[in-house]
């Protein structure tokens, strides 16, 4: 029996990769979700909230996507911030998605319907360019440069990868890729790249020691840094860190993480590096997750990865 | 009242009794203070808590630990009727899992045996947890095992970092934090129990019960890792997490742990241990001891010490194997701000 080169370098059968995401069902069974949670049993969440308005829009199912930016909308704070439940106002870290989910569905309303978000996200812009995680002094204990600012998780804390990409990722589908807190979110990111690739959840190295990488900071760190220009090897070995573990620890697992498989095609997406099974993975995160009871969180990204476009180049249709 | 709340009232009474003692032992001081502070002093020794931990050797995760388990609460004069009709969460420790490194969390047969023991004494029992640095706990149960283990065992999950939160007051006042945010789940417990490993940690010196309980805190609310703890001091708020959140349990997965540089990237260190305790203090006390660090030196444990829980030797009764028959040293990191937390010599 010959192989293909794909089969060989997949291990897998061809016809295995011809599987599609059944993003109709998908998209059907988040639009039909009332409450916005990570979990069914949990309280509806800003972030769930603001990935299922993302996926929504980007999917054109405007309405169901409106229905969740007009919610997000009514717990934004009169200083602009969105705190991360209804009843939570702090911390506000979720800021930074529902920029990002205004600016889906006003990338897709009409110029007169677009205006009625352009408040609102101005608002949670100025509050996110004025929150900044707290600078400590230089560490040898520490591998990363504590002194670059970034975002926090929780005011008056340190600025962590995460917070930083999503604020990056935002900021920049907003049009400020060239404001100098982007661009020092740009620097912090790129700082916390592992020296082999990849990223851990912020730190690189303490006391000497490297951390571990993980997929989903990593893809998030992809994601923010797509079409940045950055000429850094860590880049690319981050890709390649990605590529590999999805396809050899997440795909031939029992079951699927699904956050993680979904960040880690989104950033490889972003660089134009989706692998090609991609969807079949996808379809079978999506058949487990409609196993279980409904999670708006996991819907939504499951959705998102199942673009074949880059996201940060859809937003820009803003 | 209900006999459900009545039965709770009574575990939290029993579970009070050795932290309480020594709030009440204060003010029985402050009224004989007239008498002299060599008085003072006697009554202040002869109030201060005692509690009793239990040791187990020649542990091993594919035998059976139910028996182990179970001998070890009832040494720890834990009485299975306080269970009927309770709810119980086991808080394993599944801080950054990799199936690389399985001596890092807390090992699922440790869960399912724990679960076993309390379901065996009427109790409803759950599994919880917030991980500290992944944010897809998805992913830190499936590397750690725990999730597999989990459906074997036909126990729930609540995933600790994204619930429902409420405050409380800060019992505890250690630190400058008004008040804590714990999970529905923590919240709706009747007793949580600390499902520790066995551990270095590379700022503290080691992690068992107490410092297993951040992993309570949802990441939600004060992040991933949860850096607002950090900035308010980490002993402090290991003890007023402690000191708010009651009743609970210890037992320590010591069987396979970590030392060097732990909590995360440390070398396997092979014990064979089960340590069981109602008071938390004393049980990680008497670790620090097995390990070869000197109690009191270990921040959170000298700021719990006589309030919380003794951490002397002298008022902590031991069950099953003596300590010093199960010590041996823990490598610890060579740091200035570890140096001084080996005990002495260790063993004469």
């Amino acid at each position: 029996m010959r192989h293909s080169l794909l089969e060989v370098w997949l291990g897998l059968p061809q016809s295995s990769l011809e599987a599609s995401v059944d993003t109709t069902r998908l998209l059907d069974q988040l639009e039909s979700l009332d409450h916005w949670g990570y979990y069914s049993s949990g309280p509806t969440a800003s972030e769930p909230a603001a990935w299922a308005c993302v996926a929504l829009a980007l999917h054109g199912r405007h309405m169901a996507a409106e229905r969740i930016a007009r919610w997000l909308i009514s717990i934004q704070q009169p200083n602009g911030a969105v705190g991360i439940t209804a009843n939570q106002r702090t911390p506000t870290w979720p800021t930074s998605l529902t920029i990002l989910a205004w600016i889906a569905i006003a990338s897709r309303d009409t110029p007169e319907s677009r205006a009625k978000y352009q408040e609102s996200i101005r608002r949670a812009i100025r509050w996110g360019l004025a929150m900044r995680g707290r600078v400590i002094p230089k560490s040898p204990n520490l591998g990363h440069d504590t002194t670059i600012v970034g975002w926090p998780w929780a005011a008056e804390t340190h600025s962590w990868l995460e917070p930083t990409c999503f604020y990056v990722f935002s900021l920049r589908a907003a049009g400020l890729k060239t404001h100098p807190r982007v661009q020092e979110g740009i620097r912090l990111i790129v700082d916390r790249l592992l020296p082999g690739g990849g990223c851990n959840y912020g730190n690189t190295q303490v006391l000497g020691q490297t951390l571990l990488p993980h997929i989903q900071p990593t893809g998030l760190a992809m994601m923010a840094l797509a079409d940045a220009s950055i000429r850094d090897g860590r880049v690319e070995a981050s890709l390649q860190y990605l590529s590999h573990t999805i396809q050899k620890d997440l795909a031939s697992s029992r079951a699927i993480p699904t956050a993680s498989l979904c960040f880690g095609l989104l950033g490889l997406t972003a660089h134009r590096r989706r692998p090609p099974a991609a969807d079949k993975w996808l379809q079978a995160a999506c058949e487990q997750v409609q196993r279980q009871s409904p999670s708006t969180y996991k819907l939504a990204l499951l959705a998102l990865a199942a673009k074949e476009n880059e996201l940060l180049s859809e937003l820009y249709q803003f | 009242m209900s006999a459900h709340s009545q039965q709770g009232d009574r575990l939290r009474e029993e579970t009070n009794r050795s932290k309480g003692l020594s709030r009440r032992a204060i003010l029985t001081a402050g009224g004989v203070s007239a008498v002299g502070l060599t008085g003072l002093g006697l009554a202040r020794q002869a109030w201060l808590p005692t509690a009793e931990t239990f040791i187990a050797k020649g542990q091993r995760y594919d035998r059976p630990l139910v028996q182990t388990i179970r001998e070890g609460l009832r040494c720890c004069n834990v009485q299975p009727t306080w269970f009927r009709g309770k709810r119980v969460l086991l808080k394993p420790n599944l801080v950054e899992p990799t199936r690389l490194c399985p001596h890092m969390t807390t090992h699922p047969a440790i869960i399912l045996a724990a679960a076993e023991v309390f379901r065996g004494w009427g109790a409803s029992v759950g599994v919880g947890e917030a991980p500290a640095h992944v944010r897809d706990t998805e992913m830190a149960l499936i590397e750690s095992g725990v999730g597999e283990a989990l459906r074997e065992g036909d126990l729930s999950f609540a995933d600790l970092n994204y619930e429902q939160v409420a405050s409380r007051r800060n019992r505890g006042c250690r630190s400058t934090l008004k008040e804590i945010y714990f999970p529905q789940s923590v919240l709706e417990a009747d007793i949580v129990v600390s499902l520790p490993k066995m551990k270095t940690h590379h700022w503290v010196g080691m992690t068992c019960s107490m410092k297993n309980f951040y992993g309570v805190l949802p990441g939600i609310k004060y992040g991933w890792p949860k850096n607002v703890l950090h900035h308010h001091g980490i002993p402090q708020t290991v003890v007023d997490i402690m000191a708010t959140l009651q009743p609970t349990l210890a037992i320590v997965d010591g069987i396979d742990c970590m030392e060097g540089d732990g909590p995360i990237m440390g070398s396997l260190k092979h014990m064979g241990l089960i340590v069981v305790g109602r008071n938390l203090p004393a049980v990680d006390a008497t670790v620090a001891r097995i390990m070869g660090l000197e109690q009191s030196r270990v921040s959170y444990l000298n700021l719990a010490a006589d309030w919380l829980g003794p951490i002397d030797e002298r008022r902590i009764t031991q069950r099953g194997e003596r300590w010093q028959a199960v010590a041996s040293p823990f490598e610890i990191l060579d740091v200035e701000h570890l140096r001084g937390l080996r005990a002495g010599p260790l063993l004469s």
